[in-house]
């Protein structure tokens, strides 16, 4: 079982890198999204695998998976809704502003070449 | 019991939803709600840091759960100064964002500024990693919001580059955070100092990804290369104001490895020997180089100070990559330095950017108010290029005396003051061609298109110079706390056992009954 | 006078021409005068101490810890220099008050002249090295802003630049030295440090801390290789020059050499470097100079000769060498000041410099002529003249020199020097002043007013007294040669006289001049020799290895920092998995401590899934609709995963969040592509998914590596389990740490969704107020509209579940603190509960039926976590410190009461706002992108078949 947890983040993960590294806005942030997943996965695990033991308490039972990362990765899930939402704001501004949804731009391309010697 | 350790935080975190709330479409309001809040951080900030000077430890249990089980904020010497020093940074900002009316050019810009500075003191207090994470990501969110502030499309083609850079960041933190946690199963920093320490020499890998995960996303947040893309654009297209808050931002990440690279793994820990001690170093000294020699290549003035930052961002890792008490006494001196030093540019530049009709490196007319900006260029450009009097060459001195044990003593001074000299003839020329060219140039093109900035942005940029000159002035005493500081730093016995033994809701087991009504702590 | 003052006064002074500017130019002058004067006197009031040999030190502590402190010392050899700083400082300001012309802003020019006037006395009263390299710097900057006073001229600007970067260049590196020669002592005292010579000459790095200095003294003093910035300093006005470059900024380099000569001079390394540089310089400057027909170019060239003869003196590292270089010091700055003053009264009067225009200014300038020729004469070494003197004892010196074991290699090369050398002073007189008297000048020469031609005269005086009585300055000279030499040598018992009867000197004398008289008489066939051999001009070559630099510079970072997103991201990734893979591959690897639990066949479906939904979403990213519908499946199958590891509250938020996110990329979807183009090339996409397999492969390790492994120490969430329920008062130990034990975190994560809608919702009013909003107007939809906008089904389905969910929402906001639940999962249904109701009814209808301000309710949220925290203040405990009670009401049973619930509730209204404001600020763009939407969803929308009401509503936006 651990095996296939951490396949299954090594699987997210990769996917994740390899649409963050395409050139749109748009499977950049799909991108993000599954690094997310993978992440979320990762924290949920390092607070190892227990099955059918939820961390709520009641009486007689002992065991209860660890409670902690679950609590951490709701900070994460809900922070990373945040950034997702800001990031495809901005981008669509910056897309409705270009008609162009590229992530790469030119920061220097504006410039006359500056003759410095004189 | 006080409750002054959290005011930096909650007083913000307040002001700003009601900012939103109160004052949503009064920029008048905002402004004052604005200042007289920053002033009151001033305040705070320099109590807490009279307080930690003796070598106090401040210690805040938050929902008064002990630490590690609850999250705590610590206010040591260090933290202190660094949230004082955010918050006067501050305040010359802000004045600045008002008398040049930067704040009026999109929505809630007050609000942002008061989040934002609610995440930096956050980041700063913190003693717990989880929580920095959170502040970090406060901090990040805030900064997008006035990255962008004012739109335009490039600087929101920008923002969305910088804003996915640092989510790729913060998914890094979280990689890092998850392994510290399987790895030791606690988040507390003192804490895991404690428990690192345990841990035996046969099984090292786990802890030494983590130790170096976590390495790289503070780097990325203080922008050495080759992690540092993210900085030029977002930093020149940032209205200036941001960008001039922005200097502390750098300084975050900075910040967090002093604390986690002298407490957590600290220099002599042996399973994380031969990573951080060994690569840090080459690659501070890369962005010296990358940053001085950028600013000979630029060719727009803003892009110039961008690099500049990440040159002295470069200056302030070497020191720290030392891990001594004297590199990390001079990164530290440096640290001020630079954050005040980058801030002045950047607004310096938006008072040249007033005047002309773009910031490209070439010769056009000059306009009212030439003469006062070019002087405080020269001054700023004196202290960030590291040439005497100012602050920028004593900090040089600093981290080159401090590095003379070194054994990779002749490559530090060899990039540090190599590149130091691209850095003066950069600077030399820009600043020739904006200012002087300028002269000659033929009075064509109406100056009466740019109007003159208002006085209260020069009162900025003044204060920020006159700190710089002050820093320079009482060099000797400054230095001699961030002695103190570093001292502190590498001596963590007393903040850890401060942090750990201090009790707090139910550290001592009660009887374990579920009908047990009136259970409020103790 | 305290030193202090001497040094301070200057500096502070400076202020003062700046405000006295409307004051007028002589008020101006006038108190940069008085404040020079004031220093002067200072420094005289010192005098009685200094002859009597003794040392007068001052200090305070600037960075004891650095060892750089504000200490200074004046001997002799500092007065000597401070003398003629502050001296000649006060006829240059005499000088340049008539000089500088009424469009020459004069505030400007004394204020530089003063912080330059402070820096060399700093450097010439410095007790420590650190500070002395504080003076320096300042004096490379300062000079820049004098050199570059004159903007408006192109040369102007570049030897400013020039000068900057060559004196920068030295400062840094004498920085190096400074702090090596510190480092060996163990103090940065001069006076400290000019007691241990045998220490420093015996170290490793000695060799090292002497080249470094070394370049800093030659660069400052326009020694070879370095000599070529100081000519082109010369469109300086010429009060600039005159000071600069007689009495100043070149001195300082020599100042240096002479400070640093106990400790530094006497090893071959010094001899051979300092005496060769020295030489070469004398002889090329005096070469060049000779051919130079601007007056200026001229001297500045006979200066770089005479700075060059007396690095020789020094270089030889004799005491007689020391004393004839302290003297030369001297009379070089009288006859050289008073010669550029000189030429620039002939500029001011003639308005031209080029020898070539003038001549026979004899008869029209008597005056200037006078003080011009004796300066020439005594700088040409002709008796009864200060210059004879000093240059006689050179010659002696040299005539005892031997360099690479070679006798007469510095005789006859000094004599060399001294022809031309005496040649172009030849020149300067004859070519200038005699002649006959022309008619083409561009301006009736006359003498000038006294306050420009007295200045020079005062010097002309000295050199003339000094020439006919050397005695007079013997005595003060040899206490200067004695604190330059300090112990390491004893003072020369040579007088000081114009007859020493026959010796070799005196025949060099007399060749030098005998020969500067030939070569005056051959000038012409010797000028056109000259000007037929090509010669490296230093000028074109500076600018073109500092452009070749800058060019360089661009190469390497333009092309790197040109805003390519994705390569950053792929050298970032890549980064940070070498790092990894670094330290993991450089650490040890123990045994598993937990065994892998067996895989249900539930759980290998679920991965299943999961793997094909990802790979399908990496396949087929292109259609972006799909991606959505993929990424949704990735989402789900990952909440289910959640369920089955036991945790609930995971798997509804992941759940809830997920259908929220997928609505906001719809939403964002509506305005962008909706197909992503094939742009990367196969062998980048190979790449790229090198990369990410690598990422994946380091995730998959590590992941598999920590679950199989128990950590250090328990984990803390021990005690979380152990007290959630006695401390905090909830069974749902997730919650209990949400709202209590780790609420401080919630509270920032409320925070970044408070934050992240403000910025959506100023984003969109930034968006709608600028050229965007016409944009979207003049949008058209991409996508067919569909039929019916809102299907009758949904419409009525959703406002009948409407209520249901709300109630959902309460109950899980309820039972929150005990059960899977809590206020974050009760906002986000709530919300989709009324997205629903926006999707189903139409954006119109339903914010014509919502009244809420999300501002207020973001706003709210945020202040009622913040209050709940800061209640707890008042019953003296900590921030967020929760307390809670059980209350019973008949006939329900027991049920718990929390602040934690009224923090929940804090969350519970961020959460709806934010979602809220935010889906509501991308319907405004909606909404301005001109899509039609009626109050009554009920209705079918006839306009789709004659889409004219559309078109119609466009044209009045617009108007």
């Amino acid at each position: 079982m651990e095996f296939l947890v951490a396949s299954a983040i090594g699987i997210l993960t990769a996917g994740g890198i390899y649409l963050t590294l395409r050139l749109r806005t748009f499977p950049v942030i799909m991108g993000i999204s599954l690094l997310t997943y993978a992440v979320n996965v990762f924290i949920f695990a390092s607070g190892r695998l227990t099955v059918g033991a939820p961390p709520i308490l009641s009486d007689g039972v002992t065991t209860y998976t660890d409670p902690l990362p679950q609590a951490l990765v709701l900070t994460a899930i809900v922070i990373s809704f945040g950034m997702t939402a800001v990031v495809v704001m901005i981008g669509l501004g910056a897309f409705l502003g270009s008609d162009d949804d590229h992530v790469d731009d030119q920061p220097e391309a504006s410039n006359s070449k500056a003759e410095g010697q004189s | 019991m006080t409750h002054w350790l959290i005011t930096p935080i909650v007083l913000p975190a307040l002001l700003a939803p009601f900012i939103v709330l109160a004052a949503r479409y009064h920029i008048g309001i905002q402004r004052s709600f604005s200042v007289a809040g920053v002033l009151a951080l001033i305040a705070i900030a320099l109590g807490l840091c009279i307080q930690a000077s003796d070598g106090t430890i401040l210690l805040y249990q938050l929902s008064d759960w002990a630490a590690p089980f609850g999250i705590v904020l610590v206010g040591d010497r260090l933290s202190t100064m660094m949230v004082l020093l955010t918050a006067v940074l501050a305040l010359f900002v802000l004045l600045y964002a008002i008398g040049s009316g930067w704040d009026n050019r999109g929505r809630h810009f007050h609000a942002l500024f008061q989040f934002q500075l609610m995440g930096i003191m956050g980041a700063f207090l913190t003693g717990d990693l989880f929580n920095l994470f959170v502040f970090f990501e406060v901090l990040l969110i805030a900064s997008y919001g006035l990255m962008i502030h004012g739109g335009g499309t490039p600087r929101l083609r920008a923002g969305v580059q910088y804003v996915l850079f640092n989510l790729i960041g913060s998914t890094l933190f979280l990689f890092a955070l998850a392994s510290i946690y399987a790895e030791t199963g606690t988040l507390n920093m003192a804490d895991l100092a404690n428990r690192v320490a345990m841990i035996g020499a046969a099984d090292t890998v786990g802890i030494r990804v983590a130790a170096v995960l976590l390495l790289l996303v503070f780097a990325i947040k203080a922008a050495v290369v080759p992690l540092h893309f993210w900085l030029p654009s977002s930093y020149a297209e940032a209205p200036a104001p941001v960008a001039a808050l922005f200097a502390i931002m750098t300084k975050v990440g900075a910040y967090a490895i002093i604390r986690v690279y002298t407490m957590i793994f600290p220099p002599d820990l042996s399973v994380t020997a031969g990573l951080h001690d060994v690569w840090l170093m080459p690659a501070a000294l890369i962005s010296v180089v990358v940053g001085m020699v950028g600013v000979l290549a630029t060719k727009k003035l803003d892009r110039l100070v961008a690099f500049a930052v990440i040159g002295s961002m470069g200056m302030v890792m070497v020191s720290i990559s030392l891990f001594t008490p004297e590199g990390i006494a001079a990164a530290l001196y440096y640290t001020i330095h630079s954050t005040l030093a980058a801030a002045a540019l950047f607004l310096i530049v938006d008072l040249v950017r007033t005047g002309r009709a773009n910031l490209d490196l070439t010769s056009q007319p000059p306009v009212v108010g030439n003469a006062l900006t070019a002087g405080m260029f020269f001054a700023g450009a004196i202290a960030m290029a590291g040439l005497p009097p100012l602050s920028g060459f004593l900090g040089k001195l600093l981290v080159l005396n401090a590095s003379y044990e070194s054994g990779l003593v002749i490559w530090i001074w060899a990039v540090v003051l190599g590149s130091s000299l691209i850095g003066i003839v950069g600077f030399v020329r820009a600043g020739s061609i904006v200012f002087w060219k300028a002269q000659g140039e033929a009075q064509t093109g109406a100056p009466s298109e740019f109007e003159r900035p208002a006085a209260l942005s020069y009162i900025a940029v003044g204060g920020l110079l006159s700190l710089l000159i002050a820093l320079s002035v009482f060099a000797g005493q400054v230095h001699g706390y961030t002695t103190t500081m570093a001292a502190q730093l590498f001596a963590p016995q007393p903040y850890m056992s401060k942090v750990l033994d201090t009790e707090g809701k139910l550290s001592k087991p009660v009887a374990d009954d579920h009908s047990s009504t009136q259970e409020e702590g103790h | 006078m305290s030193l202090f003052f001497i040094v301070a006064l200057p500096f502070f002074g400076a202020l003062l021409p700046g405000l006295m500017n409307s004051a007028g130019r002589s008020a101006c002058a006038g108190v940069t005068f008085t404040v020079s004067l004031l220093a002067f006197i200072g420094l005289m009031s010192n005098l009685p101490t200094v002859l009597a040999g003794g040392v007068v030190m001052v200090g305070i502590d600037w960075m004891p810890v650095l060892g750089l402190n504000f200490t200074l010392m004046l001997d002799g050899l500092g007065f000597f220099f401070a003398t003629l700083i502050l001296g000649i400082g006060l006829l240059i300001i005499a000088y340049a008050r008539n000089y500088l012309s009424r469009d020459d802003n004069m505030g400007e020019f004394f204020t530089y002249l003063l912080l330059f006037q402070g820096a060399m006395v700093g450097i010439v009263l410095s007790d420590n090295i650190l500070l002395l390299l504080v003076f320096w710097e300042i004096t490379s900057l300062s000079s820049f802003l004098l050199i570059g006073y004159w903007k408006h001229l192109p040369a102007g600007r570049q030897g400013a630049r020039m000068a900057l970067t060559v004196t920068g260049l030295g400062g840094l590196a004498m920085i190096g030295g400074m702090l090596i020669l510190g480092q060996i002592v163990g103090s940065y005292d001069l006076s400290v440090i000019l007691q241990n010579r045998d220490l420093i000459q015996a170290d490793p790095l000695y060799v090292t801390a002497l080249i470094l200095i070394l370049l800093g003294c030659f660069t400052k003093s326009a020694q070879f290789p370095f000599h070529f910035w100081l000519p082109h300093a010369m469109s300086a006005p010429t009060p600039v020059s005159a000071y600069l470059h007689s009495a100043t900024m070149v001195k300082a380099g020599i100042f240096l050499m002479a400070r640093m000569w106990p400790v530094l001079s006497g090893t071959p390394e010094w001899f051979v470097i300092v005496t060769s540089a020295g030489l070469i310089t004398m002889v090329l400057g005096a070469v060049i100079a000779l051919f130079k027909h601007d007056l200026k170019a001229l001297l500045a060239f006979s200066t770089v000769s005479h700075l060059g003869l007396i690095t020789m003196l020094l270089g030889t590292g004799t005491a007689f060498g020391a004393m004839a270089a302290v003297f030369h010091i001297l009379n070089h700055a009288t006859f050289k000041a008073a010669l550029f003053m000189s030429a620039g009264i002939i500029d001011h009067e003639a308005h031209t410099r080029d020898i070539r225009r003038l001549g026979g200014l004899r008869k029209l300038m008597p005056v200037t002529f006078m003080i011009a020729s004796l300066a020439a004469l005594s700088m040409a070494g002709i008796p009864l003249l200060n210059g004879f003197l000093s240059k006689e004892m050179m010659l002696e010196e040299a005539h005892h020199t031997v360099l690479f074991g070679s006798h007469w290699l510095v005789p006859v090369l000094a004599t060399f020097g001294s022809i031309f050398s005496a040649a172009y002073c030849f020149r300067l007189i004859g070519h200038v002043f005699f002649g006959p008297v022309r008619d083409d000048y561009p301006a009736k020469p006359h003498d000038p007013k006294s306050g420009l031609w007295m200045p020079p005269a005062i010097l002309a005086v000295l050199v003339v007294v000094i020439g006919v009585a050397p005695f007079v300055a013997e005595p003060f000279v040899k206490l200067v040669t004695a604190s330059v030499l300090g112990g390491a040598a004893d003072l020369p018992s040579a007088h000081f006289k114009i007859w020493h009867g026959l010796v070799p000197a005196l025949f060099m004398s007399i060749i030098a001049v005998v020969g500067g008289l030939v070569m005056l008489a051959i000038f012409n066939p010797a000028l056109r020799l000259w000007d037929r051999t090509p010669r490296p001009e230093a000028k074109p070559i500076f600018e073109a290895i500092v452009e070749a630099v800058t060019q360089l510079a661009r190469m390497l970072i333009l092309p790197l920092h040109n805003g390519a997103f994705s390569r950053f991201a792929a050298i970032g990734a890549i980064t940070i998995i070498a790092a990894g893979f670094h330290a993991w591959t450089t650490g040890t690897l123990g045994a598993p401590t937990r065994e892998a639990q067996a895989a249900s066949p539930v759980v290998i479906a679920g991965w299943v899934m999961l793997v094909a939904a990802t790979g399908g979403l990496v396949l087929m990213h292109r259609n972006r609709l799909l991606s959505l519908i993929l990424i949704g499946i990735v989402g789900l199958m990952v909440s289910i995963g959640f369920v089955f590891f036991s945790a609930p509250d995971l798997a509804m938020t992941q759940f809830t969040v997920e259908v929220v996110t997928i609505i906001l990329l719809l939403l964002a979807l509506n305005f962008l592509p909706k197909f992503t183009p094939v742009e990367s090339s196969v062998l980048r996409r190979v790449r790229d998914a090198g990369v990410a397999i690598a990422g994946g492969l380091a995730t998959f390790g590590l992941a598999y590596y920590y679950m199989l492994r128990t950590s250090v120490a328990t984990p803390i969430s021990e005690f979380h389990l152990a007290n959630s329920y006695k401390g905090g008062g909830g069974t749902n130990v997730v919650n209990v740490i949400l709202v209590d034990f780790r609420g401080f975190d919630t509270y920032g994560e409320i925070i970044v969704l408070g934050i992240a809608a403000l910025l959506i919702y100023a984003l969109t009013e930034t968006l709608l107020g600028g050229p965007v909003r016409a944009r979207l107007l003049n949008r058209k939809p991409d996508q067919k509209r569909a039929g019916d906008m809102h299907p009758m089904m949904m419409v009525v389905v959703t406002r009948v579940i409407m209520p249901l969910v709300m109630l959902v929402g309460f109950y899980i906001f309820l039972r929150g603190h005990n059960e899977p639940g809590g206020g974050f999962i009760a906002g986000l249904i709530v919300s989709i509960a009324v997205v629903m109701q926006y999707m189903a009814s139409g954006f119109a209808w339903t914010s014509s039926r919502l009244k809420y301000p999300y501002h207020g309710v973001i706003g709210a949220g945020v202040l009622i976590a913040g209050f709940t925290g800061i209640g707890s203040w008042f019953v003296g405990k900590p921030f967020l410190t929760s307390a809670f009670t059980y209350v019973r009401i008949p006939p329900f049973h027991k049920f718990e009461l929390a602040t934690a619930a009224l923090f929940d509730l804090g969350v519970f209204l961020a959460v709806v706002g934010a979602v809220m404001l935010s889906l509501e600020s991308f319907s405004r763009l909606a909404k301005r992108a001109n899509m039609e939407d009626s109050e009554y969803p009920m209705d079918i929308d006839p306009s789709r078949d004659d889409p004219a009401p559309a078109t119609s509503g466009q044209a009045k936006e617009e108007v």
